[in-house]
C-alpha cells in the first residue's frame, strides 16, 4: 500500500543526510571545476604579496620593512612582531574565508535561481535551513583547507616558518569565527534573494569587509568611532585572534579566552539574526512572484 | 467512491510585475491577477488535466499547490494537509516536474542528481539507492544515467526531470507540460508510464496545452483561462457541451426515405447528396453535434434498409470546447493586467 508521504521519513538521520548530501554534491562539483581549487590557494598569497612587496619597496629591504612594521605596530597596539609577511598572510587568508562564505551562500542563491535548481530545492520538503547548513559546511571545509594550504605555501614563499606561536588557539578562533559568519552569509543571501544583483553586491561588500576587518592593518589605526564599528563585526575578532595567537600580539580584551568568548557571543546571535532575515525575505518573495524569478 | 485528495477553495493569486517600456530607467509596476477565486476538487487516483493557453494561470495554480507561491486568498488541502500550515507534509506528498529540463545540476550525473533530490525529500539512503535502480529500469536511463547532465540531449534532461518527480514515490505526481521538448515516441512512452503509475494508485495532475494528450490521458479536465476555471468534466462531457455545426460524411446505399427521416432528426440542419452513381450515394449531413447524432443517423439508414460503406463524423476536440468557452484559440497569451498601480501590489 502506498505511504501517505511516499518514501519520505522525517527523523534526525534523514536530516543529517540532507546536510551531508548537499555538502558532498558541492564537493563533487568543485572536483569538476579544478581551477577553483588553484584559485582558492593562490588568491590569498597574491593578496598578501602586494602589501608585503610594497613594504619592502618603501623600506629598502626585508629586514628594514620588518623593523618598520615592528615599531609602528608597537605604537598602535602595544605588542609587535617583525613577521609582517605572516601578519599579511593571516589577514588575506581570513578575508578569503569571509569572502568565500559570502560567495558560497549569496552567489549560491543567485546561481541556483538562474539554473532553476532553487525552485527544485523549494519543491522538496527539506528545511531550507538544512540546505543552508549543507552549503555552509561545504564553504567552511573548503575555505579552512584552503587557509592551511595557502598559509603554509605563502609562508614558505616568503621564507618564514608557518607553524609557530599558539597554533591550536588560532584554529579555535578560526572555527569559532565561522559560526557568526553563517549568520552574516544568511543575511547576505536574503539580500541577494531580494535585490538579485549578486555580483555588484558581493564586490561592494568584499571591499567594505576587507577594510573594516583590518586585512592589512590593525583596526586601532581607525578613528575611534570606526574602530568601535569594526569591533561589532565578527571577522575583525577572528582575524585578530588568529594573528595574536600565532604572532603573540595583543588581544582586544587582553586575554585570548575573553576574545574567544566574545566571538562565541557573536556565534549565538548572528546566525539567529541571519535566519530570521532569510525567512522574512523568503516569505515576502513567496507572497509575490516566487523564488524562481530572476 | 473516490475522495478528493486536493481541495481548493476560493484561491486567488495576485502579484506585481515590472514592465519596462521606452526609456532606460522607466519602469511601471503592474498588478497581475493570475488566479481568480479558484474552486477545485481533484479525486484520489484520477489523472486530472489542467488545460489552458500560455498565461492562463496553469503554472501559477501548480506553483501555489506546490507551496512555491503563497496564494493571496483562499485555502487548500492536499493529501489531507493544510497548504500553508503543513507545507512540509504537503511537499512530501508531491512529486513534481515543473520546469522541464531546468532544475538539475549540470555538473552532476543523472544518478547523483536523483540521489541529491531524494535526500532533499527525506528518503533514507538505502531506499534511495533502490528507488534510483528501479527508475533506471523503468525509464531506460542506463545509457546516460552516469554521465554529467551537461552532456544530455533535451529529451534526456526531460526524462531525468520526470525521474526526479518519482524519486520519493509520492501519492500525488504533478507534471507541468512534461512532453514539451520530447520526441514523439519518447512522449508516447512517457504517457504510457504515467498511465502505469496511475494504475498503481498515484494521483496525477497534468498540465498541457496539447489537447490530444489530455484526451488520451485524463479522466477529468479543467479548462482554465484568465486565471479562472471555465469548466470541469470528463473529456466526453466537455465535448458534448458544444452544440456546434459539424458534418458527417456517409457513403453507401442510402434510400431517399432514410434521407428524409434524417432531415427530421432533432439537431440535423440538412442532409445533402453530394454525388450519386449506380445507386451509390455520397451524403453530407450537416448537424449541430455529429458525435451526439451519429447513432441516430446510423439507425435511420439501417432501419430503411440502407447500407453504409463509410461514415466519418467530424470530431469535436477539447480545443473546440476552449474556443467555444473563451472565443479564442489556445495560442493566445492571456495574462490579466488589472491595475497599473504599484502601491496596490501585494505586500
Amino acid at each position: 500500500m502506498m505511504q501517505r508521504t511516499g518514501l519520505s521519513e522525517f527523523n534526525w538521520r534523514t536530516k543529517l543526510d540532507i546536510i551531508w548530501t548537499v555538502a558532498v554534491a558541492r564537493f563533487k562539483t568543485l572536483a569538476r571545476y579544478r581551477g577553483w581549487v588553484f584559485m582558492d590557494i593562490s588568491i590569498p598569497i597574491v593578496f598578501a604579496a602586494m602589501p608585503v612587496l610594497l613594504g619592502i619597496a618603501f623600506a629598502g629591504s626585508v629586514s628594514a620593512a620588518g623593523e618598520n612594521f615592528n615599531t609602528n605596530l608597537m605604537n598602535l597596539t602595544g605588542a609587535s612582531t617583525q613577521l609582517f609577511q605572516v601578519y599579511m598572510l593571516i589577514g588575506a587568508n581570513v578575508f578569503m574565508i569571509v569572502s568565500s562564505s559570502l560567495w558560497q551562500v549569496g552567489f549560491w542563491i543567485r546561481r541556483e535561481r538562474f539554473t532553476g535548481t532553487l525552485e527544485s530545492i523549494y519543491l522538496a520538503p527539506a528545511s531550507r535551513m538544512l540546505v543552508l547548513a549543507g552549503i555552509s559546511l561545504y564553504a567552511n571545509i573548503r575555505s579552512i583547507l584552503a587557509f592551511f594550504v595557502s598559509f603554509t605555501i605563502g609562508c614558505l614563499i616568503f621564507g618564514v616558518w608557518p607553524f609557530q606561536g599558539q597554533f591550536l588557539i588560532a584554529i579555535l578562533f578560526l572555527l569559532a569565527g565561522i559560526i557568526p559568519l553563517w549568520g552574516v552569509s544568511f543575511f547576505f543571501g536574503s539580500i541577494v534573494m531580494k535585490i538579485r544583483e549578486a555580483n555588484a553586491l558581493i564586490n561592494i561588500a568584499q571591499l567594505g569587509i576587507s577594510f573594516i576587518m583590518g586585512v592589512y592593518f590593525p583596526i586601532q589605526i581607525f578613528p575611534k568611532a570606526m574602530e568601535y564599528l569594526a569591533l561589532c563585526f565578527p571577522p575583525t575578532w577572528m582575524t585578530n585572534g588568529v594573528r595574536s595567537s600565532i604572532l603573540d600580539l595583543s588581544y582586544f580584551m587582553e586575554h585570548w579566552y575573553i576574545d574567544f568568548a566574545v566571538l562565541w557571543l557573536f556565534a549565538l546571535v548572528f546566525p539567529l539574526m541571519g535566519l530570521w532575515a532569510f525567512r522574512k525575505i523568503e516569505d515576502g518573495i513567496r507572497k509575490n512572484e516566487g523564488v524562481g524569478q530572476f | 467512491m473516490a475522495k478528493p485528495i486536493i481541495q481548493i477553495r476560493g484561491m486567488s493569486k495576485t502579484f506585481s510585475s515590472k514592465e519596462r517600456k521606452g526609456g532606460v530607467f522607466k519602469g511601471k509596476r503592474k498588478k497581475v491577477r493570475a488566479l481568480i477565486d479558484v474552486d477545485l476538487d481533484i479525486m484520489e487516483g484520477e489523472i486530472f488535466g489542467i488545460l489552458g493557453p500560455n498565461g492562463a494561470g496553469k503554472t501559477t495554480l501548480i506553483k501555489c499547490l506546490t507551496t512555491l507561491l503563497l496564494p493571496t486568498a483562499g485555502k487548500a488541502k492536499i493529501n489531507g494537509f493544510h497548504l500553508e500550515k503543513e507545507d512540509t507534509m504537503v511537499r512530501a506528498s508531491l512529486g513534481c516536474m515543473l520546469m522541464g529540463e531546468r532544475g538539475m545540476y549540470w555538473k552532476l550525473t543523472g544518478r547523483e542528481n536523483l540521489d541529491y533530490f531524494g535526500a532533499l525529500y527525506h528518503v533514507p539512503k538505502k531506499l534511495r539507492k533502490e528507488k534510483i535502480k528501479e527508475l533506471v529500469e523503468l525509464l531506460k536511463l542506463h545509457d546516460f544515467i552516469d554521465r554529467t547532465v551537461e552532456t544530455y540531449s533535451s529529451g534526456q534532461k526531460m526524462i531525468l526531470a520526470f525521474a526526479k518527480a518519482l524519486v520519493n514515490e509520492a501519492p500525488i505526481i504533478i507534471l507541468d507540460e512534461p512532453t514539451v521538448t520530447m520526441d514523439v515516441h519518447v512522449a508516447k512512452e512517457l504517457r504510457e508510464i504515467v498511465k502505469g503509475l496511475n494504475a498503481k494508485g498515484h494521483t496525477i495532475v497534468y498540465t498541457t496545452h496539447i489537447m490530444q494528450e489530455a484526451e488520451e490521458l485524463c479522466d477529468r479536465v479543467a479548462i482554465i483561462d484568465k486565471g479562472k476555471i471555465m469548466t470541469i468534466g470528463t473529456p466526453d462531457e466537455l465535448r458534448q457541451t458544444i452544440e456546434q455545426e459539424s458534418s458527417v460524411a456517409i457513403e453507401g446505399i442510402i434510400p431517399q426515405k432514410a434521407i428524409d427521416e434524417m432531415k427530421a432528426l432533432a439537431g440535423v440542419r440538412d442532409a445533402v447528396v453530394k454525388s450519386q452513381k449506380n445507386g451509390h450515394i455520397t451524403l453530407s449531413v450537416i448537424c449541430e453535434n455529429s458525435r451526439k447524432l451519429l447513432p441516430g443517423i446510423i439507425q435511420t439508414i439501417t432501419a430503411n434498409d440502407g447500407h453504409i460503406e463509410y461514415i466519418s463524423p467530424t470530431d469535436v476536440t477539447l480545443e473546440d470546447v476552449f474556443i467555444k468557452l473563451t472565443g479564442r484559440s489556445l495560442s493566445v497569451d492571456t495574462r490579466v493586467v488589472v491595475k497599473d498601480d504599484a502601491k496596490d501590489g501585494p505586500k
